[in-house]
């Protein structure tokens, strides 16, 4: 089967490359699928989560806040403003972050620059959450299957 | 112990406190250098995909539709962002950078009727100030820049400037890094962007653009969503952003290393000071040993 190269990238680091066979992401424009031979696409990101599925089985889940992606036939780019891998996430520090941003919101944001910043904080805590729970939930069920 | 030779030993001994505070801050900048090239390498990458997606871009569209290619039919206005460091003690390394801007302005646009400058680093500011150029705004620079979001008022200001067409073009002037025995000053157009290779911040290899262009070439063009307009308008000063931040961390890197050189090489004169001081400091008191022995033989010579 055909593979897609794979890099996902923050100003900081990189995070992820290696050849996958599928990749998930959320645009602006809604959830995408991207397989092999994918017509060209540039697009915009959105804070959400990044599954990233290698040779049929393997699952990487990731947590991304806003960004590009850039796709060609053979491969994927992702220009991730931050990313994190579902593991390194504290789910606990991540709620805690997403309760301070809403009220921060709440009492703080006057204008609408203000405002716009923090719905994207809180956008970003929120897809930081659910990426470490769901991990969280397939870490407990792959417990089970094991026994 | 005559005055001569007691201030020679009160020298030595103020030198050799200086050496020991060079050399501790030597050690200092060499381990400050250490992080700051690592994450100069780690932001390389991401700069270096980010105008790679740029490059292909070009390649598919009629670049001159939007605003940050087009090139402006007469440069009469222009910025020059000057990136230099908040501590002195780092031996040419500011000097240098505002020669080269000065220079290059005179050089390269010699039809320029005005040049604003914006400083990030207290070094810079103080030079340009005396030197009487033209400074509309001095941005605070971090010791350690980070994220790229301490960058954002910066390239937020200059991008809103460049659309409002109050200037034809924007640079940014930075050190880049190329060793840590080499650094060169260098003026880098950011507005409107060159899609050029050699237009890239740092030094990679080239190599793998040969790969490339071939899976580029093979298609028609590329499908953004949501729209063209949208997306360029929203990554292109993403990439303004993420220049200016690689010019910083470049810039960073080369001041801790500079620093290092200044001090190694400020150690190394303390420690030919003290030779000599020490010297000198033996042959006195042997001066006054020998005038001494002299006296007393003398002196016994007389009683005889």
């Amino acid at each position: 089967m055909k593979d897609l190269k794979l890099k996902i990238v923050t100003p900081e680091k990189i995070l992820f490359e290696k050849r996958v066979s599928q990749v998930s992401i959320s645009t602006v424009m809604g959830e995408v699928t991207i397989l092999p031979n994918h017509i060209p696409l540039v697009s915009q990101l959105a804070s959400g989560e990044v599954v990233v599925n290698a040779n049929g089985d393997e699952e990487d889940l990731m947590a991304i806040s806003g960004g590009f992606v850039e796709v060609l036939p053979d491969q994927v780019v992702i220009l991730a403003d931050t990313a994190e891998r579902a593991e390194d996430i504290d789910e606990e520090r991540a709620e805690v972050a997403r309760k301070k941003a809403e009220e921060v919101l709440k009492t703080k944001a006057s204008d609408a620059e203000a405002f716009a910043m923090f719905t994207a904080q809180i956008e970003k805590e929120m897809a930081r959450l659910k990426v470490a729970r769901k991990y969280k939930k397939r870490g407990v069920r792959t417990g089970i299957t094991n026994k | 112990m005559p005055q001569a030779s007691r201030d020679i030993q009160r020298r030595i001994k103020s030198v050799k406190n200086t050496k020991k505070i060079t050399k501790a801050m030597e050690l200092v900048s060499a381990a400050k250098m250490r992080k700051a090239v690592s994450r100069v390498l780690a932001t390389r990458s991401y700069s270096d995909l980010v105008w790679d997606t740029v490059l292909h871009l070009v390649k598919k569209l009629d670049t001159d539709k939007h605003l940050f290619f087009q090139e402006p039919k007469e440069v009469k206005k222009v910025a020059v962002i000057i990136i230099s460091t908040n501590r002195g003690l780092c031996g040419s390394f500011n000097a240098t950078l505002v020669n080269k801007v000065t220079e290059s302005i005179k050089l390269h646009h010699p039809d320029v009727i005005d040049t604003d400058v914006i400083t990030c680093g207290t070094k810079g500011r103080d030079e340009i100030r005396r030197r009487k150029i033209n400074l509309i705004a001095d941005f605070h620079k971090e010791d350690i820049t980070a994220s790229s979001e301490d960058i954002r008022p910066i390239s937020h200001m200059i991008t809103k400037d460049f659309v409002a067409k109050k200037y034809d073009k924007i640079f940014v002037a930075y050190t880049d890094f190329m060793s840590s025995l080499k650094q060169v000053p260098h003026v880098k157009q950011l507005l409107p962007i060159v899609p050029e290779i050699d237009e890239r911040l740092g030094h990679i290899n080239h190599e793998k653009d040969q790969v490339d262009k071939i899976s580029v070439d093979n298609f028609a063009e590329f499908v953004f969503e949501p729209g063209m307009e949208n997306v360029l308008d929203a990554f292109l000063p993403r990439l303004v952003e993420v220049q200016i931040y690689q010019a910083v961390l470049e810039s960073e890197a080369s001041e801790h290393s500079a620093r290092m050189f200044a001090m190694r090489n400020a150690t190394d004169a303390a420690g030919d000071m003290i030779d000599e001081l020490t010297l000198a400091y033996n042959q006195a008191r042997q001066a006054s040993i020998t005038g001494e022995i002299a006296e007393i033989a003398a002196g016994s010579a007389a009683l005889e």
